[in-house]
């Protein structure tokens, strides 16, 4: 009779048996096949496409980070050797910093590509709506390659997505032009069905002609560069902020200068670093990466930040008072004031298409012209009007330049800067071969066709 | 599916097997009982034998023998065979007839045997006498592993089994601990045995910590279990022996058996003891005017300008390791009861430990609380329960990679900084004092004073089993078991720590809970049979599911208004949160076959198949057969005189097939997941599909003898094993351009081959109670890891920084790859380098063991335990800040003076760099050191008090002991101790230490006995 208690532990064996217990579905993924299947879907694979742009490896802080580390405006005053290695211009191809942002654009790119392949086959899905996704997609996929190109020269280009593990051995590099040429294709693509104009933290259609105008402009194409910059200024209500600081709000409201911004927020996958790593300790901060002494002279000439005492610290170009501050007597950098990480990040803002549009009238000898364009930005400043004068073009780009600098600092477009002027090797004493991030070690492994940049 | 169908079949067959049997003993009237009665005696001094453990052979009613060595059995009348058997001596068995209602006498006499050969060793569904064993397989005796001050039973058999090597990855309290059976194999997934106690496999996958993912520190599955609560410890080792568990094997399987009660007057145990630890060992770090003058010389040699002023930074010198490092009190109470009757017996055991780390801010605690029960309902059936709850408290410190490690800062921080400013406030690196500008690390004190890291685990190991007798051939065994573990982190960091991040957030709360359950249900059927002719023949078969779920909830506050709030519910912003649910189970059908003539002959097989969740649906079921046998060939007659006069040898071969299936769930799948954009819900690709993903697979091959010389007095066995790993369950590398960077796959082949030597010798056995005894056991292994196939053969680099560690084609598992120091130049004081990195030595030792001896006179006993490992190499990763010639700010070891300064100078250290243009802060086999070890882990002295001390019902047994653990290590390793593994969880991480929390020295005083 007592042997009946071995009976319920049987029968839970032969219950279990039925149940196909090796059938277990995951609660917290969903298989890829299936993903994108509706219009709510396709809406949320767009949102994640956006998401990749939050990454620590994207806008959230490395990209921004490294375009002014390896440059003269910033220099690295922490603990991490991949941030020493880019700061000191002597990168190795193990460089784990320039890895996660190599593997982070091309995420955010397959991102891009699975939605324009899965959304050309959905049958639910109005042509409007579809449209309009697929022209976001073709945004952040012209965004991300000009990214790469900028960084590494020569990049692969993927525009589709593949479920073959062996898809490495026939991969190689493009080159530059044909890496502007597919993303001046996909800013068509993207100009043709984006309708909307008013968003300013998805892609608009303001945001196309933007990215547009910075591409050309990176090409040498300035007539091209200066017609779309042009556009921007005058097509899409876009006005400069009328603070600087405006710019930099630890909420991140809108301004009217906004063209695309990154949002931020404080949950932990879609927080910006750039502050916390910007500031010093005493203020809650890693302290990073900090403002060098030479981009403090350049906000006030005749600071020596070795020298000079703290106080003696009172640009009156408010760009310079915004960007750099002290906590006791340690500089450190205050563009971005959220160390929460809450600071919707600037892509694309009128203030660079201003002055892309003023270097690209200058370039075109277009003197008075690109001379009104960059006093706008000097106005807001509070810095010295630029009077033309006996100036010659080069005097003026020079200046167009040197005020690009100060105007964009910490946004990570100095370094490019450097590359595109073909001056990077001269202001920063560098070999030439240094102008070029190394291609990852790690991926040249797995993709035979994958050459090294020279130098490394 | 067909094998659900099947343990459909097998089920209901059990099912109607005993539903045949429930009938047949309802239909029996209740039978009269017989006594049987007896004295048990040893051959040789006739003295008697107590505590020998006497069974009616085929039913459930057993006895122990008395101090006068007698017993009483009751039976159902009839012949019965009766089998005494008790550690140390041969077992015995005869025929009785017990009349009914009458009283039979059957004495025996057992011959002494070598304790090892008397042993009786668990190996899975079933037990085996040593004797009768064909696999490797070692075995600890549960004594072996109390009273020692450490919290787990795996760090308690360092240097105790031969072929089991045992690493801690960090001295911190109750946390990661490395065992590695023959070796590891496997790059990805994990290389932890299996652990299965009282018969239930427990998760053994590294336990979900989303507050320490960092490795070294992360809790394994058997801290819960209370050393004082196990009765034995059995690792099967080779493939054979460990097949019966199938995918699951490949690391080895390391039984746990915990104490049960025995029939007779309840006996309270009591076993207390206490004790102090303090750090082993310090490190040698320059004091301030050693590092102001370094820096400053590295500045000149540079170029730059001083950055210390002398005579003003360096006037006051801070020994931050003494600012961290305390005496830590550690304490241990285990108190028990056990008896019972014939039928119902007992075994309820509670524990207390309570330990305070070596470092400002760690303790671990744990109590415990075990009941087994053993109930023979009726002569044919029985229960048990084996129920093991466990509550452990600890408050970790964070260490290793962070910003905020206590030990970190400590070692990192320059002997120039205060602990306390004038005022009594802590420093920080916020402070603008001294005069350079080197913001680097936050004040260690500060940290361990403020800030809070407590993990609380819930667990709960429970069994129910029951036995039904159908012949004295056959026996059907069904069981229940669970494993639950409830674990649940907080951590507060203070905004008081002045210059970290909570500073600026107004503080940081995080909080976790993770709930991991593993439910199992088994059954099988045991046949035993055998002929007069000697043969013997035992066949056990049966089936097993088992369901795994997991779920974990994470959320992180900040912003506090006070520093008093320190939970999650009083912050500002919600600004982090997660939760996974996951689960995977395991179907298995298993079997296995002994068969043995005349105890000379002996031959086992064993098969198992094991379906898991885990797989890609093409490869979603495993089979692992395996057979071995032994020949006891000192028993031949051809050998003549052999046995008598050198002792049983017995020689073993074996040849198994066992998997491993420890990877995450789901990982053959293609997927997305959750992937927003601001308040807009979104998803994202995560996870490239392998729908072929499948067991890692070994296969070993295995030969041993087991010899016991002079009657018994020496016991030697010994093994050859070569173990072949193939399809690695590994993280293949794709190219990031397709837009994932890496995909679990089957790739690649790992060697393990080698040599295990176990030595027990009884050196000097005394003639007469009280006289001199003089015991030793040894033992040694010999590993050599080898990786000899990976994909594209390119070789697989780990976590560790650039790449130093990897796996690589015709290396060991984690062999470091880096540049080759070749000197420093004697012209200019720079460090010169190889061209290329090389391959510059291995993680794994080449040797290891552990030599006990142990000494008796009259009522006292000396027992010592020497820990060694050979030729493993450290990298000892702190001295790329450490000893990188002034590069990084922070604090220099002391070594570091030898630098060179002035051309002709000859020294290995680099001049001092400010600029690192030195090259002394290249990553290079300058940072390998020795990691060669000889410890002196034990030295205890106890003292029996005499019986009767306190009355003749008063305490027996009582021993009162003092004892010394890690009492010195002998190494040339310059870190703490080269017993360390920073990267605990990673495969081929291994050998390094960054910041490892160091190792204590402990005093303890203690007794124990009976009443």
């Amino acid at each position: 009779m007592r042997n009946r208690t071995l009976m319920p532990a049987l029968l839970l064996a032969i219950v279990a048996g039925c149940n196909g217990p090796l059938d277990v579905k995951s609660k917290n993924t969903i298989p890829t096949e299936t993903a994108i299947s509706d219009s709510t879907s396709a809406r949320a694979a767009v949102a994640g496409m956006y998401h990749g742009l939050q990454s620590l490896s994207s806008y959230g802080s490395d990209i921004p980070e490294v375009g002014d580390l390896s440059a003269d405006n910033a220099e690295f005053s922490g603990t991490s050797t991949s941030y020493g290695e880019i700061d000191d211009n002597q990168i190795s191809a193990f460089n784990s910093a320039v890895f996660d942002i190599w593997s982070q654009a091309y995420a955010n790119i397959n991102s891009a590509n699975e939605i324009l392949d899965k959304l050309g086959t959905l049958t639910d899905l109005d042509p409007a709506t579809r449209d309009e996704l697929q022209g976001e997609a073709y945004f952040v996929r012209a965004l991300m390659y000009h990214d790469l190109v900028k960084y590494f020269g020569d990049v692969p280009i993927r525009l589709h997505p593949t479920t073959d593990p062996n898809a490495g051995s026939t991969i190689t590099r493009s080159p530059v032009s044909a890496v502007y040429d597919q993303i001046l294709l996909d800013l068509d693509s993207a100009a043709s069905r984006i309708s909307d104009s008013s968003s300013t933290t998805t892609a608009s259609g303001g945001a196309v002609r933007a990215l547009r105008a910075r591409v050309l402009f990176y090409r040498g194409d300035y007539a091209g560069a200066e017609a779309e910059a042009h556009a921007v200024e005058t097509d899409f209500g876009y006005d400069l902020a009328p603070n600087y600081s405006d710019l930099f709000s630890t909420t991140g409201n809108a301004t009217p200068e906004d063209i695309f911004k990154v949002i931020a927020t404080v949950h932990a996958d879609q927080q910006s670093f750039l502050s916390y790593d910007y500031f010093a300790k005493a203020v809650g901060g890693t302290y990073l990466l900090r403002p060098t002494n030479d981009i403090m002279a350049a906000y006030q000439p005749g600071f020596d930040y070795d020298e000079d005492d703290p106080s003696d610290w009172h640009p009156t170009d408010l760009r310079g008072e915004w960007n750099i501050q002290f906590a006791g007597s340690r500089k450190y950098g205050a563009k971005y004031r959220s160390v929460t990480g809450t600071e919707n990040f600037p892509v694309l803002r009128l203030g660079e298409i201003i002055l892309i549009r003023a270097e690209a009238l200058a370039r075109l000898n277009q003197l008075p012209q690109a001379v009104s364009e960059l006093n706008l930005i000097q106005t807001r400043a509070n810095a010295p009007i630029f009077t033309l004068g006996s100036h010659t073009q080069q005097e003026v780009i020079d200046a167009i330049v040197a005020e690009r600098r100060l105007e964009l600092a910490f946004e990570g477009d100095r370094w490019s800067d450097l590359v595109r002027l073909g001056i990077a090797a001269d202001v920063m004493g560098i070999d030439a071969s240094q102008t070029l991030y190394p291609i990852p070690q790690a991926e040249i492994d797995v993709t035979p066709g994958l050459t090294q940049n020279p130098g490394y | 599916m067909s094998f659900s169908r099947s343990i459909w079949k097998i089920a209901l067959a059990a099912c109607a097997a005993a539903s045949i049997a429930q009938a047949k003993a309802q239909g029996t009237p209740a039978p009269n009982v017989a006594i049987v009665r007896g004295t048990v005696t040893d051959s040789s001094s006739h003295a008697p034998v107590p505590g020998a453990q006497v069974v009616a052979v085929g039913t459930t009613r057993g006895a122990l023998t008395d101090t006068a060595g007698e017993y009483t059995l009751r039976v159902p009348p009839g012949t019965l065979t009766i089998r005494v058997q008790r550690i140390g001596y041969a077992p015995s068995e005869r025929t009785v007839t017990a009349a009914l209602d009458g009283t039979t006498t059957a004495d025996f006499v057992l011959r002494p045997v070598s304790t090892v050969l008397s042993e009786v060793v668990v190996t899975g569904y079933g037990t085996q006498n040593r004797a009768q064993v064909t696999g490797a397989v070692t075995q600890v005796a549960g004594q072996e592993v109390q009273n020692q001050p450490v919290a787990g039973v795996d760090a308690a058999l360092q240097g105790k089994a031969a072929g089991v090597q045992v690493t801690q990855n960090s001295g911190e309290p109750g946390t990661g601990i490395s065992v590695r059976v023959r070796g590891a194999a496997s790059l990805s997934a994990s290389n932890q045995p299996l652990y299965v106690v009282d018969g239930i496999p427990i998760a053994n996958d590294p336990l979900a910590q989303q507050l320490f993912p960092a490795g070294s520190e992360a809790p394994t599955a058997i801290t819960g279990l209370d050393p004082n609560e196990i009765e034995s410890i059995t690792v099967l080792k080779d493939a054979a022996s460990a097949a019966i568990y199938g995918s699951r094997a490949s690391n080895g399987v390391v039984m746990i058996t915990t104490k049960r009660g025995l029939a007779g007057k309840a006996k309270f145990s009591v076993d207390l003891s206490t004790g102090i630890q303090n750090a082993a060992t310090k490190l040698k770090l320059m004091d301030a005017t050693q590092y102001v003058t370094y820096m400053n010389e590295g500045a000149i040699n540079d170029g730059d300008g001083i950055q210390f002023f002398a005579g003003i930074d360096d006037a006051t010198s801070t020994d931050w390791q003494d600012a961290i490092f305390r005496t830590g009190p550690v304490q241990n109470l285990h108190m028990g009861v056990s008896g019972g009757s014939e039928t119902l017996r007992y075994n309820v055991a509670g524990s207390f430990f309570k330990q305070t780390g070596i470092v400002l801010g760690s303790a671990y605690n744990r109590a415990n609380l075990r009941v087994n029960v053993d109930y023979d309902a009726t002569p044919k059936f029985s229960l048990k329960t084996s129920i093991g709850l466990a509550r452990e408290h600890n408050d970790r410190i964070e260490g290793n990679n962070s910003n905020d490690g206590i030990v970190t800062n400590a070692i990192g921080q320059p002997a120039v900084y205060h602990v306390r400013n004038p005022d009594g406030s802590f420093t920080s690196t916020a402070d603008t004092t001294p005069s350079n500008n080197s913001e680097v690390y936050s004040n260690p004190v500060a940290i361990g004073t403020y800030d809070r890291l407590p993990d609380v685990t819930d667990h709960i190991l429970g069994n129910l089993e029951g036995n039904y007798i159908f012949s004295p051939h056959l026996t059907l065994t069904g069981s229940a078991g669970v494993d639950i573990l409830h674990d649940n982190e907080n951590q507060w960091r203070s905004p008081l720590v002045v210059g970290n991040y909570a500073f600026g957030a107004h503080g940081v709360a995080q909080t976790t809970f993770d709930n991991t359950n593993h439910y199992l249900l088994q059954s099988y059927l045991t046949y035993q049979g055998g002929s007069d002719e000697g043969s013997a023949l035992t066949v056990v078969g049966g089936g097993s599911i088992e369901y795994n779920t997991e779920n974990s909830s994470f959320l992180r506050g900040e912003g506090f208004s006070s520093p008093e709030f320190q939970y999650v519910g009083s912050a500002t912003n919600l600004v982090d949160f997660g939760g996974i649910p996951t689960a995977n189970n395991l179907e298995s059908f298993f079997g296995r076959a002994n068969y043995s003539y005349k105890n000379r002959y002996l031959l086992q097989a064993t098969m198992r198949a094991d379906g898991s969740s885990r797989f890609g649906v093409n490869n979603r079921w495993g089979y692992f057969p395996a057979v071995s046998a032994g020949w006891v060939i000192s028993d031949e007659p051809f050998m003549g005189n052999f046995g008598n006069r050198f002792g049983q040898l017995k020689l073993r071969g074996s040849f198994g097939k066992t998997g491993n299936q420890s990877i995450p769930n789901f990982a053959a799948l293609a997927t997305y997941g959750s992937a927003n954009y601001g308040s807009t819900p979104g998803i994202a690709p995560l996870a490239f599909a392998n729908p072929n993903l499948k067991w890692e697979s070994t296969k070993e091959w295995d030969g041993g003898l087991d010899w016991y010389p002079f009657g018994g007095r020496i016991s030697i066995i010994a093994d050859y094993y070569h173990k072949l790993t193939s399809d690695l369950l590994t993280r293949r590398e794709l190219p990031c351009t397709i837009g994932y960077c890496s995909f679990f796959d089957n790739i690649g082949n790992v060697v393990n081959r080698g040599f295990e030597f176990g030595l027990n010798t009884v050196n000097f056995k005394p003639a007469a109670r009280g006289g001199f005894s003089w015991n030793t056991d040894f033992n040694i292994s010999f590993n050599h890891n080898e990786v000899t196939k990976l994909n594209a053969d390119q070789p697989v680099a780990g976590d560790n920084y650039r790449d130093i560690s990897r796996a690589a084609v015709g290396q060991p598992i984690g062999e470091f790859y880096v540049l080759h120091f070749e000197g420093v130049d004697p012209a200019t004081g720079d460090a010169l380098y190889s061209d290329d990195r090389i391959n510059a030595g291995s993680p794994q030792p080449k040797w290891f063991g552990g030599l006990g001896n142990t000494f008796g006179y009259k009522n006292f006993e000396l027992r010592g335990f020497l820990e060694f490992s050979h030729g493993a190499k450290v990298f000892n990763l702190m001295r790329i800040f450490a000893d990188d010639g002034g590069y990084s700010y922070d604090n220099k070891f002391a070594y570091a003076m030898n630098r060179w300064q002035n051309p002709g100078d000859l020294t290995d250290e680099p001049r001092a760099s400010f600029d690192g243009t030195s090259g002394g802060r290249e990553i290079s086999d300058r940072f390998i050191e020795d990691g060669s070890y000889l410890r002196i882990q034990e030295i205890t002295l106890s003292y029996r008090l005499p019986a009767g001390l306190f009355g003749a019902r008063g305490l027996t047994n009582a021993k009162l002991y003092v004892s010394g653990h890690n009492l010195h290590n002998f190494t040339k390793y310059t870190g703490y101790d080269p017993d360390v593994n920073s990267n605990g969880t990673s495969n081929i991480d291994l050998g390094t230490d960054y910041y490892a929390y160091p190792r204590a020295r402990t005093f303890t005083l203690g007794i124990s006995g009976d009443f």
